[in-house]
């Protein structure tokens, strides 16, 4: 039986890697009490607020999970694969699974979860632009106050955003996904890929983002995708809890499935 | 003849053309795919409502079929979410227990008592899946 002094010394250790640990992380710095003159910043912004609805036109494209929506000039033109990720998709083609992990309720995570046909918000408050995206309800945080992207930041669905303003264009970077998101449909992404998307309003209740997607491994070129939504003032977000009645599913076979067991 | 606009009204008088209907297709289900149901065919229904569920992901009509030997069996019929209808027309009274329906589904495969909803009848009035948003909601 340990001496309690041992005990004493080990729960000191603990506690001692904890805080390293989380001084390690790094990427919550501590951020000033918002000031009325950062609020009212705000107000010199382009108009973000509301509830915003990708538009799926004719031209919308679906070469690609994530690029789907509105878009000029014909079907919108895939990512373009290094031979080593084109190798990855073409063994997923060869026993496709009969549907995604959506059909269990896993959300998409980026870039697909900015192409789904339900709306999303914006909220703007001081260092930060907020994203409530009602499909699966989720949420994306877009730090726009100045703090850099994290150097070794952990995979998340949604990666990490920071922001900045050009002008009237907020230019999102994002970096740090997790292997269980896809490029697009089928095309998975390297721990290298960084998506950069440009928000800006085309007209008083158009939005246009244009989004870059970057990977040294997995794309030979950037791809870029381009979306429009339009602003609905008298929307509000509904609820949207994927397993109040999910009867769909995918096994890990790949096989489709439906219960209609009432 | 008058086509009707499921922005503002998608419960529309029956008798009327309708057009552009059922394109629940490739860009309206983010969900899950279409791998369940038979795309290639279109199989229409007639029976009772037992029940609505006016439930994300999907809603369900659940519609009693009578045969003409006399033997019930329930049929689940998925529809587009209530995010999704709710914003085109619909509501949680759109469809009720007690209704008699009939419903043009895509249907599941393997001979389920189920399917996909195309559009359905109730009475005179015809419920689509799609059209243009309404700013009222």
């Amino acid at each position: 039986m340990p001496s309690s002094r041992t005990i004493g010394s080990t729960a000191l250790a603990v506690v001692l890697a904890t805080a390293v640990a989380g001084l390690a992380a790094g990427q919550t710095p501590a951020r000033s009490a918002p000031t009325a003159a950062d609020w009212a910043a705000l107000a010199k912004l382009p108009d973000f607020t509301g509830v915003w609805e990708v538009g799926f036109g004719a031209a919308g494209g679906r070469g690609a999970g994530g690029g789907r929506g509105s878009r000029a000039g014909g079907p919108p033109a895939g990512p373009q694969l290094t031979p080593a990720y084109a190798e990855k998709r073409r063994a997923r083609l060869a026993n496709p699974p009969e549907d995604s992990q959506a059909a269990n309720c896993l959300p998409p995570g980026m870039p697909g979860i900015m192409g789904q046909p339900y709306p999303m918000e914006f909220l703007l408050t001081p260092g930060l632009v907020t994203i409530v995206i009602e499909a699966y309800t989720q949420v994306r945080h877009i730090y726009t106050d100045g703090r850099p992207l994290p150097e070794d930041p952990d995979p998340k669905f949604h990666g990490t955003s920071i922001g900045r303003w050009e002008g009237d264009t907020l230019v999102v970077e994002t970096v740090g996904f997790s292997p269980q998101t896809d490029i697009a449909a089928n095309t998975p992404h390297s721990e290298k890929m960084k998506i950069v998307e440009r928000f800006r309003l085309a007209d008083a209740d158009t939005m246009t983002i244009e989004t870059t997607v970057t990977d040294p491994e997995a794309l030979a070129a950037p791809w870029v995708s381009n979306r429009t939504l339009r602003r609905h003032r008298a929307w509000t977000i509904a609820e949207y809890i994927c397993e109040e009645n999910n009867r769909n599913s995918v096994d890990a076979n790949g096989k489709a499935g439906i219960n209609i067991k009432k | 003849m008058k086509i009707c606009r499921f922005g503002d009204l998608v419960i529309c008088r029956s008798g009327l053309v309708i057009a552009a209907l059922a394109m629940a297709g490739t860009t309206l289900l983010a969900h899950h795919s279409f791998a369940a149901f038979d795309m290639t065919k279109e199989q229409t229904i007639t029976g009772v409502v037992s029940r609505f569920d006016w439930t994300n992901p999907h809603t369900f009509i659940w519609v009693d079929v009578t045969s003409e030997k006399g033997v019930t069996e329930s049929w689940a019929i998925e529809g587009m979410s209530p995010n999704y209808l709710g914003r085109r027309g619909w509501s949680k009274n759109s469809v009720k227990p007690g209704d008699k329906i009939t419903v043009s589904i895509r249907p599941l495969k393997e001979g389920k008592t189920g399917g996909m909803f195309i559009r359905a009848q109730i009475g005179d009035r015809v419920l689509m899946p799609t059209g243009t948003p309404t700013d009222e909601r």
